[in-house]
């Protein structure tokens, strides 16, 4: 009831309103391939989504594999330690940790990668 | 325009990333998106620029539109949000400029460019804020109710009325427009 008001307070054009009407009034634009623009860009957005980020992936892995290979190594001993104040499994779960390590360090360059190459 | 048609068409997007589908939205709806766009900038060129960067991110939020208003109405709000952004953008672009010693004279080229194709409705929109500008638009060019302009402007409706209805003031005072109506 009260919208079916307020629509019909709306409705209730002065001449102003009428004239403001025409005048604002535009012909419509031709889409002129317009929209076909923006349907190109997007699926060149989703085809840089789907094919670059295992490729970004599978790069920054090779790349990051070595110089993380061997600070995981470095740290190594350093970790085995402090292994047994911290946690006393801890050298039970150090080659995971490697992989962590270096999963989430792969993950950051590729996301990094795919930022860049969709911007 | 068929309502259940675009929220079909929302749907096949949201649900399958169907490109095709938001081809036929843009298609519908462009039309409405730039003319209030070049509305807004004056700047035919720009204000198209706008509109492809506004599907761009409607592209990337629809799944946000709740299909509770029109679907016209969310597309307008993105590209009052697209607008203004990009104000701010060349806003700060212009604080550079004038920082290293150039002065900016990128809005006056931008209207003396378009100098010779001013009309009445140009003069009318020069009068009124940015705001009351668009709301204007919606209203009078693109139609939407009260509500919707609410929805697409974040404000309450009595201000979105109260808005109009200045602008409609600053008009009237500004052309007297009661005695030239249609002269």
């Amino acid at each position: 009831m009260t919208s079916k008001i307020i629509n019909m307070a709306e409705r209730m054009k002065d001449e102003q309103d009428r004239l403001l009407e025409s005048m604002f009034e535009s012909s419509p634009i031709a889409d002129d391939g317009f929209s076909e623009t923006i349907v190109r860009r997007i699926r060149r957005k989703l085809w840089i989504r789907r094919v670059i980020m295992p490729t970004a992936v599978l790069l920054g892995g090779l790349v990051a594999y070595q110089p993380l290979a061997a600070l995981v190594k470095g740290l190594y001993p350093l970790l085995l330690s402090v292994q047994g104040d911290l946690v006393p499994s801890l050298s039970e779960s150090l080659p995971s940790l490697q992989l962590i390590i270096t999963g989430a360090l792969v993950l950051v360059v590729a996301l990094f990668s795919l930022n860049m190459i969709e911007d | 325009m068929a309502k259940g048609e675009d929220h079909e068409l929302v749907a096949r997007v949201v649900s399958a990333q169907d490109t095709q589908a938001f081809g036929e939205l843009i298609r519908r709806h462009q039309s409405h998106v730039r003319n209030f766009l070049r509305k807004l900038t004056g700047d035919f060129s720009a204000a198209d620029d706008l509109a492809q960067e506004c599907f761009m991110r409607a592209w990337d939020k629809l799944h946000t539109y709740s299909g509770s208003g029109s679907f016209i109405g969310w597309l307008l709000k993105v590209a009052y949000t697209t607008f203004l952004q990009s104000k701010r953008k060349s806003k700060r672009y212009a604080e550079i400029l004038e920082q290293v010693g150039h002065v900016s004279d990128l809005e006056s080229r931008t209207h003396a460019l378009q100098a010779d194709e001013v009309t009445d409705l140009d003069k009318f929109l020069a009068v009124l804020s940015e705001e009351e500008r668009a709301i204007m638009v919606m209203s009078y060019a693109c139609g939407l109710s009260h509500r919707e302009i609410s929805d697409a402007t974040s404000m309450p409706v009595g201000s979105v009325k109260s808005v109009i209805f200045r602008g409609k003031e600053k008009i009237r005072t500004s052309f007297d427009i009661k005695d030239h109506q249609h002269g």
